[in-house]
């Protein structure tokens, strides 16, 4: 069975669309930090997505009170489908299944209809905000917007929860009743992560985000989705997906990670699309990149995108994609040929996962 | 009538068993102790206690008492960092890597809704100073996120599977189960484990009861006069294994899953189609998958929650589907555990399987009108089960129902 790359979208603090994005990055710009302000008076650095980059949203009903993250999985997802030229009418929808990968979901919801029960009491409680702060609404919003009636799956994890899902769709389209899976990610920053990310000492109090440097300084959290369509044929191949492992403590990630690499290194990339976002992840992907594919040119993203968890390895992903197709890559001026790339995803609690594409 | 397979076609792919089960519910700890709560048509249900619900509509909950659960305390070296949740994943893996024998799974699929909600719940009170928790922030936040329950048990009992937890609402469980049995029936797996948790905490709670889907009374499924849902919580545990392979190692075999369908009702974020037609869709490919006809089904496991909208929808689409199953929902027992609820109930099914029962649905008076089903009414009964249907449904219009069959069937 073989599962490719048909279609790829994304919304990311440095706008929407695949070639707008890549060529920002191409460019070498990175995400303008914007300031959240916490009641409790801290200020967080986050790497937001601009309004103009959600404008294309529909205006569907199911949107009118949806969380940012609902928007910018439509936009994302829709965006997959036209990159895909796929009209899905509902005899294409019914062979198509929808995989959403979300990591800290509809937090601003949630704290809103928390901070209700907390301030006034459960009597205070909104029965509009509530079914927004389920994990998978964003996934029933998607799946009503394209017309998807059968399989749809939220599935919840760290920052390797992309690279699960994407597993996941290759499981799921064994099945030959399935011609397409779209894999959404996505997540929406808020004061309230950034203050618990800080407490965990994950966090920077400032950009820049500076993967791989010693010692590691923190990431900036972002938002924004990352879709991918995956199809029975498409530019790019995925090769292989590892579903990974898990590690315990944050020191055993390197061994982790190791296992990863060993699992997808065996013939060599050419480029690493790194998870590496000025964490303890750094460290460990260093020494697995040093030890199983030493020459390979190695990206990390978060650099210019932030640290956006559910969609992070969705973006990696449809980086190293976008760099196989235009044999182009940000920082490298004529890199020689791309044909293969490893995406590396470790994530801050405990998953670890990763992929090889292939052109 | 939908467009079945003949039974005598079987369905393509390795047949798959299920070689372990572990259950923790407000049925009980274990499955012994879970049968006797069905055979005993026991109410689980009980006044909420774990926080303030004065100002609910909805004051009781299934509830897995706390005592026991401290005996997962002695596969964490810090105790103080699990979850009651992962207590009870840990209690319930317990039970079943010890039917297990040599079953290492390549995966594992768990459904769940909230995690250690709860934590989340304590991180924020702090920063409100409302309650300051004794536990500090970062354990907080690294033990709320919905796969470290899971993470939590797999690393007590040195399993190192990938972990893939699916959070389909109220269907979790069951997706998680149908995935699970996809991924070995397709031959790219051998042994995966699955199941699903959840426990109560204090805003699904206030959720529920915001919307008036939880009731003030009994919890009453499929009765005319129900009023809503209580919640419940727990954690179930499957280990499925490719048959030929479990044969070949010698494992206890408790029953086969045979069929999964799942389909996605884009009517509302929070209710089904009137009509019946999500689930009936499910419990179509349920069918489909399994390539046997809706006569060969002996009992219905319902998803049952006794909301209004709900049984009337499931209970249309089963009396479309088949004449005169039995039909019970047990979460009249015990509650609704939301993503542990498709897990639990699996497992009730296996037992109505392995002990020919049909589990009762408590609280019930008399059916809506028009609508013919055949509750098992209040208490247990004995009759020929060998196959079994379990239906779970979720908001966002998650639908999914499952297919279990005694191996001599």
């Amino acid at each position: 069975m073989s599962v490719h790359i048909a279609g790829m979208g994304w919304v990311t603090p440095l706008g929407s669309g695949i070639d707008e994005v890549w060529n920002r990055l191409l460019n070498g710009e990175s995400a303008s930090a914007e300031f959240l302000s916490s009641p409790l008076g801290r200020e967080y650095p986050v790497f937001r997505v601009p309004p103009s980059a959600t404008a294309k949203a529909p205006a569907h009903p199911r949107l009118r009170r949806s969380s940012a993250i609902s928007r910018f999985a439509v936009v994302a997802g829709l965006e997959a489908l036209a990159n895909a030229n796929l009209k899905l009418d509902p005899e294409i929808a019914k062979r198509t299944a929808l995989i959403f990968a979300v990591s800290n979901g509809g937090v601003i919801y949630t704290k809103r209809f928390y901070h209700e029960i907390v301030e006034s009491g459960a009597q205070a409680a909104s029965p509009l905000l509530f079914p927004e702060t389920v994990f998978n609404a964003p996934a029933s919003h998607l799946a009503a917007i394209l017309g998807i009636t059968g399989a749809s799956y939220t599935l919840v994890g760290d920052g390797a929860v992309g690279t699960l899902a994407l597993k996941m769709a290759e499981d799921l389209m064994a099945s030959h009743t399935l011609d397409y899976c779209l894999v959404v990610g996505a997540e929406e920053a808020d004061w309230l992560l950034c203050d618990a990310y800080r407490k965990w000492r994950l966090l920077r109090s400032a950009p820049p985000v500076q993967p791989f440097q010693q010692p590691p300084r923190g990431m900036i959290l972002s938002e924004g989705a990352g879709a991918i369509l995956l199809g029975r044929s498409g530019p790019v191949r995925i090769e292989k997906i590892s579903a990974g492992t898990n590690f315990r403590k944050q020191r055993e990630a390197r061994e982790a990670v190791e296992k990863v690499f060993l699992e997808l290194c065996q013939t060599l990339p050419d480029l690493i699309a790194a998870s590496a976002n000025g964490t303890f992840i750094d460290e460990a992907e260093h020494d697995a990149i040093r030890k199983h594919s030493p020459d390979a040119r190695v990206y990390a993203v978060k650099e210019a995108l932030g640290e956006s968890v559910g969609a992070s390895s969705l973006w990696q992903t449809i980086f190293a994609a976008q760099a196989l197709i235009s044999q182009r890559l940000p920082a490298f001026a004529g890199p020689p040929p791309l044909r293969s790339a490893v995406v590396s995803t470790c994530g801050l609690n405990q998953q670890v996962a990763g992929l090889r594409l292939r052109i | 009538m939908p467009d079945f397979f003949s039974s005598s076609h079987g369905p393509n792919g390795a047949r798959v068993a299920v070689v372990a089960a572990g259950v923790v519910s407000p049925l009980g700890f274990g499955l012994a102790e879970t049968l006797r709560s069905l055979h005993e048509s026991k109410d689980c249900v009980s006044p909420v206690t774990t926080f303030v619900v004065d100002r609910c509509r909805c004051q009781t909950a299934g509830q897995v008492p706390d005592a026991l659960l401290a005996e997962a305390n002695q596969y964490q070296r810090r105790p103080e960092r699990l979850h009651r949740v992962a207590q009870m994943m840990i209690l319930a893996l317990k039970e079943a890597m010890a039917q297990a024998g040599a079953f290492q799974p390549e995966l594992t699929v768990m459904g769940t809704t909230s995690g250690g909600m709860t934590f989340g719940e304590q991180y924020y009170r702090g920063l409100e100073a409302k309650q300051p928790s004794s536990r500090p922030a970062p354990t907080l936040i690294a033990n709320y996120t919905p796969q470290k329950p899971l993470m939590d048990a797999q690393q007590a009992f040195g399993i190192g599977a990938p972990c893939q937890i699916i959070a389909n609402a109220c269907a979790s469980g069951t997706n998680a189960i149908g995935h699970a049995f996809n991924c070995v029936r397709s031959g790219r797996y051998q042994r995966v484990l699955t199941g699903g948790y959840d426990a109560i905490s204090e805003l699904v709670f206030v959720g529920f009861d915001s919307l008036q889907a939880s009731t003030q009374e009994r919890c009453r499924p499929f009765d005319s006069d129900r009023s809503g849902m209580v919640l419940g919580e727990g954690a179930a545990v499957l280990a499925l294994e490719n048959l030929e392979a479990a044969k070949r190692r010698g494992a206890t075999i408790l029953a086969e899953i045979i069929g999964y369908g799942i389909s996605t009702d884009n009517f509302h974020l929070t209710q089904p189609d009137p009509s019946g037609s999500g689930p009936l869709q499910a419990m179509e490919g349920a069918l489909k998958s399994a390539a046997i006809l809706p006569g060969e089904i002996d009992y219905i496991n319902a998803h049952g929650t006794a909301t209004p909208f709900n049984d009337a929808a499931e209970g249309k689409a089963i009396a479309r589907l088949f004449d005169g199953v039995p039909v019970s929902s047990t979460k009249g027992m015990m509650g609704h555990s939301l993503g542990a609820a498709g897990a639990i109930e699996a497992i009730i099914s296996l037992l109505a399987l392995q002990h020919q029962l049909l589990p009762p649905n408590i609280n019930f008076r008399h059916g809506d009108e028009g609508v013919d089903l055949n509750i098992v009414a209040n208490a247990a009964q004995t009759g020929s089960v060998r196959t079994v249907l379990s239906n779970s449904f979720g908001f966002g219009g998650t639908n999914a129902s499952i297919i279990l069959r005694s191996l001599a069937a």
